[in-house]
């Protein structure tokens, strides 16, 4: 505990020169990091009932499921089934990876391993699924008149739409496509950081933190492209026209 | 553009349009003959440009139906039938690229021949084949835009407002080019606030008010039944 009280010392810092400087950050600071201490003490109590019963892992995934989904869904509100489609795309991009890495035999198959890992993956999946979904849907709010001046051409609904969607996943995607990039470079990424802290050799922490780039880099990708083929159907009505829900 | 396309009827049938709980179109029955220019006027708010879009089918009426040479439009794939029935909106809209990009846009196979021949029809010459797209001017952009339709050897041509970004010299040309259009045989529907307008390049016209038709005929002659308040 005393090491926690020690770097607190630095939010203190930062709580002060909010004072200073009447940034009015003082209360989110606290809040965040009261925030933080109460939900990860409560997730270590959790997650060591759940390692200490196996069987609760499906169980605890399903919660972290629906809770991310709920999340993203209200990112996408008034998009029609925005929580069928959240849920769907962070639980595609959740299922690939675990299914890699587990049937791969990247990793064995235990509650230390799947609840982080799945943790990872639909975290990372969830905030990607808010973007890209948001992204798309105001991509094509504001070039609707480009939309249709290509269907009143013939073009086919999904196909007016394709240039949209492509910028807006694009988008999307460019800060894990760079984190992966520039790994090693610009910055020592967490996990690495986490294994040489806890005693790894410098190797094993690559090799550690590869697997978890590539596995969040897969995992986002598939839940961003998949955010965007269900957003961009839900836009889709009979008759190949477009109708985009307003943002409320 | 394909010289061969006999230009189409069109016949729309008690149409109701809501939208948001308000009607907007009301019991609308029109026929836009083949081969001849017909001007929808009215007021602003009149349903001018929302009857545009349910011929267009960019826009689904609760109620009636339209017919192409008396085909409902709901038999025929929307594509299709927005192939065969052309769109032009107030606002030029270029895609990215140059004027052969967007004029063959979404087409596997367009010689320049085909091409050229649109940029004629559309009074532009064959040298805006290579110019980029955004280096017209707002008049050249709009014809651009007609140039893409015919391209596509529509039947019909539907106009929505296509002079109202246009200064009085680029409207003037939009004006005879689509007088030219209706002396090549395509049906063509424009819609626009004046009624001037519509005297000069409309053989019929149609007065829409709150969504309902007041008053069809030449446009001369539906001038007595303009409401005053429109101006």
């Amino acid at each position: 505990m005393r090491d926690i009280a020690v770097v607190l010392a630095l939010v203190a810092i930062a709580i002060a020169i909010s004072l200073r400087y009447r940034l009015a950050l003082e209360k989110d600071l606290v809040v965040a990091s009261v925030r933080a201490i109460l939900q990860l003490t409560a997730v270590a109590i959790v997650v060591t009932f759940v390692f200490a019963r196996p069987a609760f892992s499906a169980a605890f995934i399903g919660v972290m499921l629906a809770v991310a989904a709920y999340t993203s869904g209200r990112r996408l509100r008034g998009v029609p089934h925005a929580g069928l489609i959240a849920g769907g795309a962070i639980a595609a991009g959740a299922a690939a990876t675990l299914t890699v890495l587990f049937g791969g035999r990247v990793l064995g198959l235990e509650p230390q391993f799947v609840i982080p890992i799945a943790g990872m993956a639909i975290g990372n999946s969830m905030a990607t699924v808010s973007i890209a979904g948001v992204r798309v849907r105001e991509e094509i709010s504001d070039k609707i008149l480009e939309v249709e001046a290509r269907l009143a051409l013939g073009v086919p609904a999904r196909d007016a739409l394709e240039p949209h969607v492509r910028r807006a996943v694009s988008v999307s995607l460019i800060p894990i496509i760079d984190t992966t990039k520039t790994v090693g470079l610009v910055t020592l990424p967490g996990a690495f950081t986490g294994m040489l802290i806890g005693g790894a050799s410098p190797a094993d922490a690559a090799r550690v933190q590869l697997i978890v780039l590539f596995m969040l880099m897969g995992s986002i990708a598939i839940a961003g492209m998949t955010t965007a083929l269900l957003v961009t159907r839900a836009f889709v009505a009979d008759g190949e026209r477009i109708v985009v829900p307003a943002a409320s | 553009m394909g010289s061969s396309v006999e230009p189409c009827r069109i016949d729309i049938e008690e149409l109701d349009l809501d939208r948001g709980g308000r009607p907007v179109l009301r019991d609308v029955t029109v026929t836009f003959n083949p081969g001849i220019v017909t001007a929808i006027v009215g007021p602003s708010g009149a349903g001018k440009t929302s009857l545009l879009r349910c011929v267009n089918r960019l826009e689904r009426p609760d109620r009636g139906r339209v017919l192409v040479d008396g085909t409902d439009a709901r038999q025929l794939p929307p594509t299709e039938l927005r192939r065969r029935v052309g769109m032009i909106f107030q606002t030029p809209v270029l895609f990215e690229g140059g004027v052969r990009a967007n004029l063959s846009y979404g087409m596997n196979h367009i010689d320049d021949v085909a091409l050229e021949q649109a940029l004629e029809a559309a009074s532009l010459s064959s040298s805006f084949l290579t110019r980029e797209s955004s280096a017209l001017s707002v008049g050249q952009a709009q014809r651009v835009c007609i140039a893409r339709a015919l391209v596509r050897s529509p039947q019909a041509l539907l106009l929505d407002e296509p002079t109202s970004a246009l200064d009085k010299d680029a409207s003037a040309r939009i004006e005879a080019l689509i007088s030219s259009l209706g002396g090549r045989g395509l049906t063509i529907v424009l819609v626009t606030h004046n009624l001037e307008q519509a005297k000069r390049v409309a053989e019929e016209a149609v007065l829409l008010a709150g969504g309902r038709v007041v008053a069809t005929g030449s446009p001369a002659e539906i001038e007595d039944a303009w409401p005053e308040e429109a101006g």
